[in-house]
């Protein structure tokens, strides 16, 4: 039940597979031996959604911080032609930094709609990312704002599920290809981004709360699978 | 061609500057790196503030001098870090201000960064500064959040001849256990005072009046402030307006302080057995 603000992500993943033309629509990569004739403008990106099933994901991805776990792990899709990633998380917060320990689970959309022209390189830059999260936070210790010691309402918010948005950008280098010869790619990204209890805390204190007081830093890796 | 090549460079920039930001920020370790908004880590700046506040107002000679104590008596600053500003700013210029009290709900969502925003705003007081803790202080992992950046949830301490009893009277939050306030911890502290204890103020966020007040305690709890031979009164937060009353048969004053946003404080100054004079500030 408390799990269910991650359907919208799965509805996300659902577009159909793309059409089969695109699959040659790599550029021409150094280590790759994919039968790329087709040339575009678009650099080399992870297709994503092609010819294997919706479930299967297209990486995998450790992260820091962000208000997502001290270190988190999760998997992710991606989807537009590379420009869009969808990833699932589980991060974890030890018990020295909690009443007992965090688990947060967090669902999350990273559109990325810049490619830098690098030319012919294995190094592929996207300098923009705006995203938005949804999390969970388990965890015994927390004391719920929401069960049967308060009447309904008595506070708005909950103390478990968060949402935020960030903005971020990634740098990506081409390590080979995966098993349907697109090029595979080892990227590291960041994410600088807000919640909504920090949000709703700054918007109601307009000059009273500096911007940077309410930010927070997440970095972390995604591998193609 | 050259418009997306300026607006690349735009986005590039504004990048850029980006992480220079968060480089320095890293350089003066201005907290972005954020396990969760729950995580309870605490600099040391912001660690152990009532023991630190304490001892700064221990060494601090009583500025009205002889038997008098005079306080400012606030409470319930959770989220109003604007008005927070001007409350440092029109306390810094009232005389003879020895500390100021805040009747909890430091915070409005019980994280640790929240306690650190009113520090930061609190800290520029000219006076020491003292809280109790709040029941929006105790929401998700607010207990310990209180812990790390203020110390314990009950907690004593006398100046110019006043015992303050601070306590945690936030019931509900406790799903109304029966245990909060711990009444036999405000008995002892309250029963036999001290020769130097002329008179005892006891404050709390929670009033007994309040149905937030754990109701199987609100007896017990009122008669130990009844039978207190010095008390001059208590200070309650949590609805966030004045008032003053006797609402108990045995006599017992009861104080509610503004909150933040109402914009108005409470200057106390205490003298005599229970001899109090009170004035209300706006800023």
């Amino acid at each position: 039940m408390r799990r269910l603000f991650l359907l919208p992500l799965l509805a996300l993943l659902l577009p159909a597979p793309a059409p089969a033309a695109h699959l040659g629509a790599a550029v021409p990569d150094t280590t790759s031996v994919a039968p790329a004739a087709a040339t575009t403008d678009e650099p080399a990106t992870p297709l994503g959604l092609i010819a294997q099933p919706w479930y299967r994901p297209h990486h995998v991805l450790v992260q820091a911080a962000g208000g997502q776990g001290m270190v988190a792990a999760g998997v992710g899709y991606t989807t537009l032609r590379g420009k869009l990633d969808v990833d699932l998380l589980g991060g974890y917060v030890p018990k020295k930094y909690s009443i007992t320990p965090m688990g947060v689970f967090t669902g999350k959309a990273t559109y990325s709609p810049f490619t830098l022209d690098l030319g012919a390189t294995k190094w592929q830059v996207r300098p923009l990312s705006v995203g938005m999260f949804v999390s969970y936070t388990a965890s015994k210790g927390i004391n719920s704002s929401r069960d049967e010691k308060y009447y309904k309402g008595y506070y708005w918010w909950s103390s478990h599920t968060r949402i935020g948005g960030f903005v971020g950008g990634r740098v990506a280098r081409v390590i080979g290809t995966n098993r349907l010869g697109q090029p595979r790619t080892v990227a590291a990204y960041y994410e600088l981004g807000t919640n909504d209890l920090y949000l709703t805390s700054a918007m109601t204190n307009l000059g009273g709360l500096p911007l940077h007081d309410i930010l927070t830093l997440g970095f972390g890796v995604k591998l193609d699978l | 061609m050259k418009q997306l090549f300026s607006f690349f460079h735009t986005i590039s920039l504004f990048h850029r500057s980006l992480m220079a930001g968060a480089v320095v920020c890293l350089l003066a370790s201005c907290d972005l790196i954020e396990f969760s908004p729950n995580e309870t880590r605490t600099p040391e700046a912001y660690r152990n503030l009532t023991q630190k506040n304490l001892e700064r107002l221990q060494a601090q000679p009583n500025p009205t001098g002889g038997d008098t104590v005079r306080f400012v008596f606030t409470g319930d600053s959770q989220r109003f870090y604007s008005e927070a500003e001007d409350f440092v700013k029109s306390v810094n210029q009232q005389r003879n201000i020895a500390f100021v009290v805040l009747a909890g709900d430091v915070s409005d969502f019980g994280l640790v960064r929240e306690l650190r925003w009113v520090h930061d705003k609190l800290q520029q007081l000219r006076m020491p500064y003292l809280t109790v803790i709040g029941n929006h202080d105790l929401v998700a992992n607010g207990r310990k959040a209180y812990q790390e950046v203020y110390g314990p949830l009950n907690y004593t301490f006398t100046y110019a001849g006043t015992k303050f009893v601070m306590v945690d009277t936030n019931g509900r939050e406790y799903g109304f256990n029966g245990r909060i306030p711990d009444v036999g911890w405000v008995q002892r502290e309250l029963r036999e005072p001290a020769p130097e204890v002329k008179r005892q103020v006891v404050m709390s966020h929670v009033a007994p009046m309040s149905e937030d007040f754990d109701p199987k305690v609100v007896g017990p709890y009122v008669q130990t402030l009844g039978d207190a031979p010095r008390l001059a009164f208590e200070l309650n937060g949590h609805n966030h307006d004045f008032s003053i009353g006797k609402p108990y048969d045995n006599e017992v004053t009861f104080i509610n302080s503004y909150s933040f946003e109402k914009r108005q404080y409470v200057v106390l100054t205490v003298w005599g057995e229970k001899e109090f004079k009170l004035e209300t500030v706006q800023f």
